[in-house]
């Protein structure tokens, strides 16, 4: 190599540059955010085209929707007329009953039950593919506890008569509570599988967010009742 | 300054499948060069560090289309460069960099090297100061060549220049070097 080239070459090695920043972890932090960001917003825009689909699929809904609510997995419609429901079971729509290990395994995802349920502990447990569910009895009446993972697009979309009270509710990092009136269920498991339970509610229902959760709590209890409950499972 | 893991390209196929730990191994490996880079290109330590990190993360972004097996680094540098140019350019202000030779030998160093024997102190502050005075496109082409230690292929594709268009900006910049260097 020519003797210039080698000066600068030896130059190089001694210059003066500012000291190399750690890049590594600020980089990884901003791509992960952006991972994150991006995928809450996938499941945003996939959440709102489901419920625009059903909205348009309830003949009765496509009408009259007059209020819209979106609390993790669940959406919230307010409508002026409801289709044609009947009353359903509780679990219509969850699958056969099965073991508490058995729903864990087929839901993906373990339950978080109340700390201090009365009376022995439940056994009728259902899932679905981002859902578990379970029958408790509180008391004496029965009282549904579903669990979904708001990453999964594993809603639960409701009907709401104008009769029914809407209001927020102190549990969790977000709650909802509606009361009185009919509603009408829908439930989402995957983008394909979409089952419409029409039921006429034999109570309340307490939807409430907790640590990347949503939580649904279905029975004849009051709302204080119901929170009660509520924080003894999430608290 | 210039590192290359073992496995770059393990790693490399690894963070095209989303592996984020993957590709901070890769950040680690290329930080050096990239920052140097960038500090040739922007002019000051915070433009470069800025343009350094938001490269790496558009390089994430573009992963998908890297090519398997070609090289990573050129590829990397060029869009870190680009993200230089155009901090530079937005902040429209001349790159001036005023590249300094260290000023004392590391400490417990016995003897300098057998390379840098034959530059007198006074040849090296000469010969700085005259590529401090070259032309942006000359300087940034000779101080990513020797300085940076990149092959002309290299230069070339970091700076998005025909590899003739790099000989011959080489070649002026040296002419006026070499007599400064005589």
């Amino acid at each position: 190599m020519p003797e210039l080239e080698r000066a600068l070459e030896t130059i190089g090695r001694e210059l003066d540059f500012p000291a190399t920043p750690e890049l590594g972890g600020p980089v990884r932090a901003r791509i992960e955010r952006r991972s994150q960001w991006r995928r809450a917003v996938l499941v945003a825009v996939a959440v709102l085209l489901v419920a625009f689909g059903i909205a348009l699929a309830v003949p009765d809904a496509r009408s009259a929707i007059l209020r819209f609510f979106h609390i993790g997995s669940v959406t919230v419609e307010q409508v002026e007329t409801l289709p044609p429901a009947r009353e359903r079971p509780l679990v219509a729509g969850l699958g056969p009953p099965r073991s508490r290990r058995d729903a864990e395994v087929s839901a993906h995802l373990p339950i978080v039950l109340p700390k201090n349920l009365e009376g022995p502990p439940p056994r009728r447990f259902y899932a679905q593919p981002g859902v578990i569910a379970v029958l408790l009895s509180v008391e004496g009446k029965p009282v549904l506890l579903a669990e979904m993972r708001d990453d999964q697009v594993s809603i639960v979309k409701k009907l709401a008569s104008g009769k029914t009270k809407v209001e927020p509710a102190g549990v969790g990092e977000y709650g909802l509570w509606l009361e009185g009136g009919d509603h009408v269920l829908t439930w989402q498991f995957g983008l394909a599988d979409t089952r419409q339970i029409r039921t006429r509610l034999a109570g309340n229902v307490l939807i409430w967010l907790k640590s990347g959760r949503t939580f649904r709590l279905e029975g004849a209890l009051s709302k204080e009742k119901m929170q009660a409950l509520a924080r003894d499972i999430t608290l | 300054v210039v590192g290359r893991p073992l496995d770059e390209d393990d790693l490399i196929q690894r963070a095209k499948r989303g592996d984020t730990h993957a590709y901070e191994e890769l950040v680690h490996a290329y930080q050096g060069i990239a920052f140097r880079t960038a500090y040739v290109l922007a002019g000051n330590a915070a433009d470069a560090e800025e343009a350094a990190q938001d490269g790496f993360v558009k390089a994430w972004r573009a992963l998908g289309r890297f090519r398997d097996g070609a090289p990573f680094r050129p590829w990397l540098l060029r869009i870190v460069a680009n993200e230089a140019r155009n901090r530079r350019r937005s902040a429209g202000r001349r790159a001036h960099l005023a590249l300094r030779a260290a000023t004392e030998q590391p400490s417990g160093e016995a003897a300098p090297s057998p390379e840098a024997a034959f530059l007198t102190s006074e040849q090296r502050q000469t010969l700085l100061a005259a590529v401090n005075e070259l032309p942006d496109d000359q300087r940034t082409v000779i101080s990513l060549r020797f300085f940076l230690g990149l092959s002309e292929q290299e230069v070339a594709e970091t700076l998005a220049l025909p590899t003739g268009t790099v000989k011959s900006r080489t070649a002026r910049a040296l002419e006026r070097l070499r007599d400064s260097y005589a």
